[in-house]
C-alpha cells in the first residue's frame, strides 16, 4: 500500500516536471513568434516586450534543472522514468538557446527599425523561414506532450528544408550587397537573424532527438534513423 | 412450491418415502440403496447447474442465461428475465448517451471538458479544430501541454473565469477564439472556445473604412481650401485664376464622385430584395459601357469589343450596367497609353460571361484577396491619379452578388489581368430577335487569358 502510493506520487511529480517543461515551450514559442513578427513590422515595442521576457525563461530554466535534480536525489529513478529525466534536462537546454535566439532577434530587429532604412517588405523571405522554424517548434513540442515517435522522425526531416531556406536567404542577400553596398550593414544584421532562425530549427530537431530517446530508448543524434522495411522507425527492446 | 430449497426438500421427503415403501417391501438394504442413488442423483443434478451458473457469471455479461429444465428452470428464467431488462436499459442509456454526446458534438462551439488536473476528458469536433487536438490520442492529456501559450495557462490557473480570454491559436492559419471556463460536475470544467476571427476581422474593415473614408474626402479638400485661400489672398490674372478655377472644380467633382459611389455602395447593401427578373437589353447596354470606355480611354488605347447576340440578362439594368462600367473603366484606368483592351459578352455552357482582359500592368497575387475591398489601392499614388474612386471594384462585386453573378480575377505583373463575371442560367434570357450583334475585332493584341493566379470572390 505504502509503495503504491510512493509511485502515485512519483508519477504526479513527473507529469508535473513535464507540464512545466511544456509550458516553458509554449512561452518559447510566444517568444520566437513574437520576435519574427516584431521584426517583419517593426514593431519597436514587442521587441522590447521581447527582450523583457528573456528573465521568464532563464527563470523556467533554472527551475526545471533544480526540480530534475530534486527527483534524481529523492527517487533515484531507473529505465523510462530516467530516460525521461535526461531527456527533460536536455530539452530544457535545448528550449533555453531557443529563448536566447528569440532575444536576439528581437535585438536585432531593434536596431533595424530604429536605424529606419530598410524596408523589410523585400526580405519577405526571412519571414517565410521564421514561420517555418516556429511551425516546426510548436510541432517538436506537441511531439514531446504526445510522445508521439512518428511525428518526431517526420519533423526532424523537415529542418533539411529550413537549412536549405536559410541559404537561398543568403544568397538573396549577397545579391542585394552586390547591387547596393549602402544596404551591406543592415544585410550583414539580417544575416545574423536568418541564422538565428536556422538555429532555431536545429534546436527543435534536438527536441524531436530527445522524444525518440524517451520513448526508444535509442539515442539517433548525429547518426540515420535505423527504419525497419515499412519505413517505419525500429524500436529497441 | 415454487423455491428451490422447499423444492428440494419436497423431492427429498418423496425420495425418502418411495425408499422407505422399497425398504418395507424389499428389505432395508433395497431401501437404502434406492435412497442413497436418489439423493446422488439430485446432488449431480443440482453441481450440474451450478458448474452452468458458475460458468454463465464468469463469462461476459453479454451472454445469455444458459437454459435449464425442472427445479432449476426457476431461477434461470428469473435470471434471463432480469438480464434481458437490464441489456434493454443499457441499450437505452447507450442511446441516450450517444445523442448527448453527438449534440455535443454538433455545437458550434468548442466544447472540451476537463477534470480537476485539467486534463482533457472528452472535446466535440470543434474544440478539436480550435485546438489541434484529437479525442483519439489526446484524452488525458493536460490542456496546457497542447495549448501552451502563456496567457492561456496563465487564465486557467487564475481560477476567476468571470470574464472570456481572447486567444490568438499558435497554428498555422492564425485563428482569434474566445474562451471561458465554466464548473461543471465534481471539479471538472467545461472549456467554452469560440472562433470570433471573422468579428475581429469584420471590426478592422470597419475601422479601416471610416479612416479611409475621412482620408480620401480630405486630400482634395486640402488642395480646394489651399487653392481658395490663394485666389482670396493674392490678386491673380485672369488665365492663373481661370485654371485654379478649374483646378477646383476638378477637386470638388472627385469629392463628389467619392460620395455618389459610396452612396451607390450604401444603396447596393440596404436594398432588401435582390433585383427582379426584368429583362436587361444587353445590347444598349454593352454599347453604353463601351461608349464609356472608349470616352475615358480618349484613344490612347486600341479597345475591341466582342458581344454576342441573342445572350440577355434578367436584373437590374442599374447595377449591371454600373457594375460592367467600373470593369472597364479600370482596364482603361491601369493600362498604359498603347497598350489594348478587349471587352467580351458570351454565352458560357448555359450562364453568360462578361469579361474584361487587358496587357497593362496586372496585380501582384498578394493583392487580389483584398481588391474588391473598399479603398484597397495595390498602389497610392497611383490611383489617385488616374481618378479612381477606390470603390470601383466593391460596387461591381455587390451588384454582381446580387444577381448571383462571380466574378474572378486572373492577372500577371507586367502581363495584365482579365476580369470575368459569370452569371448562372437562371440570369440568362434568350434574347429578342431584333437585336444585332456588335463585333469589332482588333487585331494582333494578347491578352491575358489564361495567367496562373485566379481569384475567385466570395458572394
Amino acid at each position: 500500500m505504502g509503495s503504491d502510493h510512493l509511485s502515485k506520487q512519483f508519477d504526479n511529480d513527473l507529469e508535473a516536471l513535464r507540464s512545466q517543461v511544456l509550458q516553458m515551450g509554449g512561452l518559447v514559442e510566444a517568444q520566437v513568434r513574437g520576435a519574427i513578427q516584431a521584426f517583419s513590422n517593426g514593431d519597436l515595442a514587442l521587441a522590447d516586450q521581447i527582450v523583457a521576457a528573456e528573465v521568464r525563461v532563464n527563470a523556467f530554466e533554472v527551475q526545471i534543472d533544480t526540480d530534475c535534480s530534486h527527483i534524481i536525489v529523492r527517487r533515484q529513478p531507473a529505465a523510462t522514468d530516467l530516460r525521461l529525466i535526461m531527456a527533460i534536462t536536455k530539452t530544457v537546454t535545448d528550449l533555453e538557446r531557443i529563448g536566447d535566439e528569440a532575444h536576439k532577434v528581437a535585438r536585432m530587429a531593434r536596431q533595424i527599425h530604429e536605424r529606419g532604412v530598410v524596408e523589410v517588405g523585400r526580405f519577405a523571405n526571412i519571414r517565410h523561414t521564421g514561420d517555418a522554424a516556429v511551425n516546426m517548434l510548436r510541432q517538436a513540442l506537441d511531439a514531446f506532450a504526445r510522445l508521439d515517435v512518428e511525428d518526431a522522425g517526420r519533423i526532424i526531416a523537415e529542418d533539411r528544408a529550413i537549412d536549405f531556406e536559410f541559404k537561398s536567404v543568403i544568397r538573396q542577400l549577397i545579391t542585394y550587397m552586390m547591387e547596393d553596398p549602402r544596404t551591406i550593414s543592415t544585410a550583414l544584421e539580417i544575416i545574423w537573424i536568418a541564422k538565428a532562425i536556422e538555429r532555431i530549427g536545429d534546436h527543435a530537431k534536438n527536441i524531436c532527438e530527445q522524444v525518440i530517446y524517451i520513448v526508444m530508448g535509442t539515442d539517433i543524434r548525429h547518426t540515420k534513423p535505423e527504419k525497419d522495411e515499412d519505413g517505419k522507425l525500429l524500436q529497441k527492446n | 412450491m415454487n423455491g428451490l430449497v422447499p423444492r428440494t426438500v419436497a423431492m427429498l421427503l418423496g425420495m425418502a418415502l418411495i425408499a422407505a415403501g422399497a425398504g418395507v417391501m424389499l428389505g432395508a438394504h433395497w431401501g437404502w440403496g434406492l435412497f442413497c442413488s436418489g439423493v446422488l442423483a439430485l446432488l449431480v443434478y443440482h453441481l450440474r447447474h451450478l458448474a452452468m451458473l458458475g460458468r454463465w457469471v464468469s463469462g461476459p455479461s453479454t451472454e445469455t442465461v444458459p437454459e435449464s429444465s425442472g427445479i432449476w428452470d426457476d431461477v434461470f428464467s428469473k435470471l434471463y428475465r432480469r438480464q434481458r431488462g437490464e441489456i434493454r436499459q443499457r441499450r437505452r442509456f447507450a442511446r441516450l448517451l450517444a445523442r448527448s454526446q453527438q449534440a455535443g458534438r454538433a455545437l458550434p462551439y468548442g466544447v472540451t471538458i476537463l477534470d480537476a488536473e485539467r486534463q482533457i476528458v472528452w472535446c466535440n469536433d470543434s474544440a478539436e479544430a480550435h485546438f489541434s487536438i484529437s479525442m483519439e490520442g489526446d484524452v488525458g492529456q493536460a490542456v496546457t501541454n497542447l495549448v501552451r501559450q502563456p496567457e492561456f495557462a496563465a487564465y486557467i490557473n487564475r481560477g476567476d473565469y468571470a470574464e472570456p480570454l481572447e486567444l490568438t491559436t499558435a497554428r498555422k492559419e492564425e485563428l482569434i477564439l474566445s474562451i471561458q471556463m465554466v464548473p461543471y460536475v465534481e471539479s471538472h470544467h467545461l472549456l467554452l472556445s469560440r472562433d470570433v476571427t471573422q468579428a475581429h476581422k469584420l471590426g478592422i474593415v470597419r475601422r479601416d473604412f471610416v479612416a479611409n473614408v475621412s482620408h480620401e474626402l480630405r486630400t482634395p479638400l486640402t488642395v480646394l481650401i489651399g487653392f481658395l485661400e490663394t485666389v482670396r489672398d493674392l490678386k491673380l490674372d485672369a488665365t492663373r485664376s481661370r485654371d485654379y478655377l478649374n483646378l477646383m472644380a476638378e477637386q470638388g467633382r472627385r469629392m463628389q464622385r467619392i460620395i455618389e459611389d459610396l452612396l451607390t455602395l450604401s444603396a447596393l447593401e440596404s436594398a432588401p430584395q435582390p433585383p427582379g427578373g426584368e429583362r436587361i437589353d444587353m445590347a444598349a447596354l454593352l454599347a453604353q459601357v463601351r461608349n464609356e470606355a472608349e470616352a475615358l480611354s480618349a484613344g490612347r488605347h486600341t479597345i475591341s469589343f466582342e458581344a454576342e447576340a441573342g445572350v440577355d440578362l434578367a436584373g437590374n439594368a442599374g447595377e449591371i450596367a454600373s457594375a460592367f462600367s467600373n470593369l472597364a473603366n479600370n482596364a482603361v484606368r491601369y493600362t498604359p497609353a498603347g497598350g489594348s483592351i478587349r471587352i467580351q459578352w458570351r454565352a458560357v455552357g448555359e450562364g453568360a460571361e462578361f469579361s474584361v482582359a487587358d496587357n497593362g500592368i496586372g496585380i501582384d497575387a498578394e493583392h487580389l484577396p483584398r481588391l474588391t475591398e473598399r479603398f484597397y489601392r495595390v498602389d497610392r499614388s497611383r490611383s489617385r491619379e488616374t481618378g479612381g474612386t477606390g470603390l470601383g471594384l466593391a460596387i461591381a462585386k455587390h451588384a454582381l452578388a446580387r444577381h448571383q453573378a462571380t466574378l474572378a480575377i486572373a492577372s500577371e505583373p507586367g502581363k495584365g489581368s482579365r476580369f470575368s463575371v459569370r452569371f448562372p442560367k437562371s440570369r440568362v434570357r434568350a434574347a429578342q430577335p431584333h437585336s444585332v450583334a456588335v463585333d469589332i475585332t482588333s487585331a494582333g493584341a494578347t491578352f491575358a487569358q489564361d495567367l496562373t493566379p485566379i481569384h475567385q470572390y466570395k458572394t
